[in-house]
């Protein structure tokens, strides 16, 4: 059932098996999870059914560091969480994400890959996507082109599969009004969580509305699942009984910050004749949407003290009529609505949309006369290629989450995000770059000619917003905020879920990770609760 | 200064005559003898004479990497047992490919250096910059 906090008919007290606080991918996958295993969950959301300004206003911050993001609204506070903006990529980490590295300081998970793979399996159908398989042999034969013939020691073709995107809001509302174990409140927004008197645990949570409504909810076992940005700032801001924020006793809540560095640079020039024609689009292969990518041989990462990255070609042409540098908010509010007009519904955030149009009408209508003349005639051979990636950053603990003086309406101190982009990053990318080169050249393949100097310009890279580390997970209390269950360390009951908890921020885009996590929590959190 | 006789006319006329035989006769003989005179310079003709390969091979020399003494550079590039090949091969395409196989086992040992931003091998940058001093020594 969803119900409305707002509408005064919530008891003073809600009471579940499990109590989920926020409705993006984390905290819908873990709700619809327990449930199915028989536990009762009170799932909670700090917006409501669809946009409401004041309700994603409360989002609002500031950035003091590398200033290419945003804090206000690359996330959305409302039902369905940032999958309302999400645009669908999906890859699991890799095993290296995973490892501790001699080489990379506070690297390493306490699970592994292997560890994972049963419940990335089980994430998949979630997020709309094909089978559990990544491994370009898996795909090859479905696929109107060859693979690169570049030595798999030193770079290999990588898969990745395209999410619809998935409206966590479209897909499950229904699933979620119908569970007669899930009872789902909107505009529920967690204010504090309270600690039962001279113990670790848990025993309520208070929820309010912006127009001062409250209740509080009472369970066995809570879970944090508001975001990469938001898991931090909610345990940084209950400090009524401790001081330092829950779980923040060894100052790591809100620190290792990391985040994709999306940048799109370095250049190949192919010879002529050399078959590309699988990596430049997305291929619809039966079952699954498919991007093909390039990565290096993990082996080669290690011993070259590299960071992890899937680089994506993107096609240049000679003639501009075939470049998309038209694509940016507007031609996606555009695109966006009349994909939904033409399934006969009004876009969601309509009026937003409209507006990104509007001002960007200029880019709307080049790219609508592109498209219609790329009908009439195709483009032969692109001149080029661009790489494109969401670039790895190594684990840094000065990249953080802080709490600032000013306060939102519920009385939450707001935050400031310190997200550091660092030289060294970009030189790890620029020798990632360095070997693809020299794999082509080494197969008689054609030349690359490198973006990133070796003063590399920090501008260049810009936030994917896949906000990542922020309640890391470690064995040790003393290195992460939560444990290998994702279970805050110094709280016996209170879980996180989302990507705050990755150790590490591999490349691979987070939500089916994200969604992974919430799956094993459940399994988890059903034979404990 | 003494008068041009017959005698010292057809003496000249002979030797020349017997010089050109016996020098033509030398060459055609001379196809015939196996020889090693490894040319260096003939090699450099697979580097394009063209403003970008001349850039290429102005920047290359600013590297450490790379000599910029034209004997130094030519004997580490005829290390190479591919660009060694290459000098002994007279057969422009197959001098080329040898060349162009020396580069493919540059990158495979990651024998690379950048110049203007391309990953270059070792070898074709070299061959740059070796035509660049060669023609400065010109
Ligand atoms: C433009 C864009 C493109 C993206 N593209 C991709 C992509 O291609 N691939 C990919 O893997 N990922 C992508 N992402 C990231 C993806 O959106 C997130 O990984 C995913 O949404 C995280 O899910 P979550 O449930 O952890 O958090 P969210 O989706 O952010 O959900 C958090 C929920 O918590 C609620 N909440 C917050 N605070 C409170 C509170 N105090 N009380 C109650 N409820 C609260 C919020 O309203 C929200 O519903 C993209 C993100 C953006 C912005």
């Amino acid at each position: 059932m969803i119900s409305d906090l707002r509408s005064g008919s919530a008891p003073a007290e809600l009471t579940g098996d499990v109590c989920v606080v926020g409705t993006g991918p984390a905290g819908i996958t873990l709700a619809l999870e327990l449930s199915k295993k028989g536990r009762s969950v009170v799932l909670l959301e700090g917006g409501g059914a669809s946009y409401e300004a004041d309700s994603q206003s409360l989002y609002r911050g500031s950035v003091i560091g590398h200033d290419n993001i945003d804090v206000a609204n690359s996330r959305l506070r409302q039902f369905g969480g940032t999958s309302g903006h999400w645009t669908g990529m999906c890859a699991p980490l890799d095993p290296l994400d995973f490892e501790p590295r001699t080489d990379v300081a506070h690297h390493g998970w306490p699970i592994t890959r292997e560890d994972l793979n049963p419940f990335y399996a089980r994430a998949q159908s979630y997020l709309d996507l094909g089978p559990f398989k990544y491994d370009f042999a898996d795909w090859q034969a479905m696929l109107p082109g060859k693979a690169l013939p570049l030595d798999p020691a030193k770079v290999f073709t990588d898969i990745y599969q395209q999410s619809p995107p998935t409206r966590f809001a479209e897909k499950f509302d229904e699933a979620i009004k119908t569970d007669p174990r899930i009872d789902c409140w909107l505009h529920a927004n967690l204010t504090d969580i309270v600690l039962k008197d001279g113990s670790d645990a848990v025993q309520r949570v208070v929820v309010s509305t912006l127009d001062g409504r409250r209740t509080s909810v009472k369970a066995k076992t809570f879970v944090v699942a508001c975001g990469g940005i938001e898991n931090a700032r909610i345990l940084l801001n209950c400090r009524n009984q401790r001081p330092a924020g829950i779980g923040n006793q060894n100052d790591l809540v809100g620190r290792y910050y990391t985040d994709h560095m999306t940048i799109e640079t370095s250049t190949i020039l192919f010879n002529e004749g050399v078959d590309t024609a699988i990596y430049p689009e997305e291929i619809d292969v039966e079952g699954a949407r498919l991007a093909i990518g390039l990565k290096v041989n993990p082996d080669l990462v290690k011993q070259l003290h590299l960071n992890n990255n899937s680089a994506f070609l993107v096609a240049q042409y000679d003639k501009d009529v075939y470049n998309d540098d038209f694509r940016n908010y507007g031609w996606i509010g555009f695109t966006t609505m009349v994909k939904t007009f033409s399934r006969g519904h009004l876009p969601d955030r309509f009026a937003e949309h409209y507006c990104d149009v509007i001002d960007d009408f200029g880019a709307v209508a080049t790219g609508v006369y592109r498209h219609a003349v790329r009908k009439v005639a195709p483009p032969s051979r692109a001149a080029a290629f661009k790489l494109r990636q969401d670039a790895e950053q190594s684990p840094n603990p000065d990249s953080r989450v802080t709490l600032i003086a000013d306060k939102d309406p519920l009385g939450f101190n707001r935050v400031a995000l310190d997200w550091r982009v660092t030289s060294e990053d970009l030189l790890k990318l620029r020798r990632t770059h360095e070997v693809i080169g020299a794999a082509i050249g080494a197969a008689g393949l054609g030349r690359m000619q490198l973006g990133i100097s070796e003063t590399p310009d920090l501008e260049m890279a810009f936030s994917a917003y896949h906000h990542m580390g922020t309640t890391r997970m470690h064995a040790d209390p003393k290195q992460g905020v939560v444990d290998a269950d994702c279970r805050v360390h110094s709280v016996s009951n209170l879980y996180m879920a989302g990507s705050s908890t990755f150790t590490t921020g591999g490349c691979a885009n987070p939500t089916l990770t994200v969604t992974t996590l919430a799956i094993r929590l459940a399994d988890h959190l059903a034979v404990a609760v | 200064m003494g008068t041009l006789t017959r005698r010292a006319l057809l003496g000249s006329v002979g030797a020349v005559a017997l010089g050109g035989l016996a020098y033509g006769g030398s060459r055609i003989g001379c196809t015939f003898v196996p020889r090693n005179h490894p040319d260096f310079f003939s090699l450099l003709d697979v580097v394009p004479d063209d403003a970008v390969a001349r850039r290429i091979g102005r920047n290359a020399l600013t590297l450490a990497s790379i000599s910029d003494n034209l004997p130094a550079l030519s004997a580490s590039l005829t290390e190479q047992p591919l660009i060694r090949q290459a000098i002994e091969e007279s057969c422009p395409t197959a001098r080329m490919n040898l060349v162009q196989d020396q580069c493919a086992l540059d990158f495979a040992e990651m024998k690379t250096v950048v110049v203007d931003g391309w990953v270059l091998s070792e070898t074709e940058a070299s061959l740059c910059a070796a035509r660049v001093l060669g023609s400065a020594s010109a």
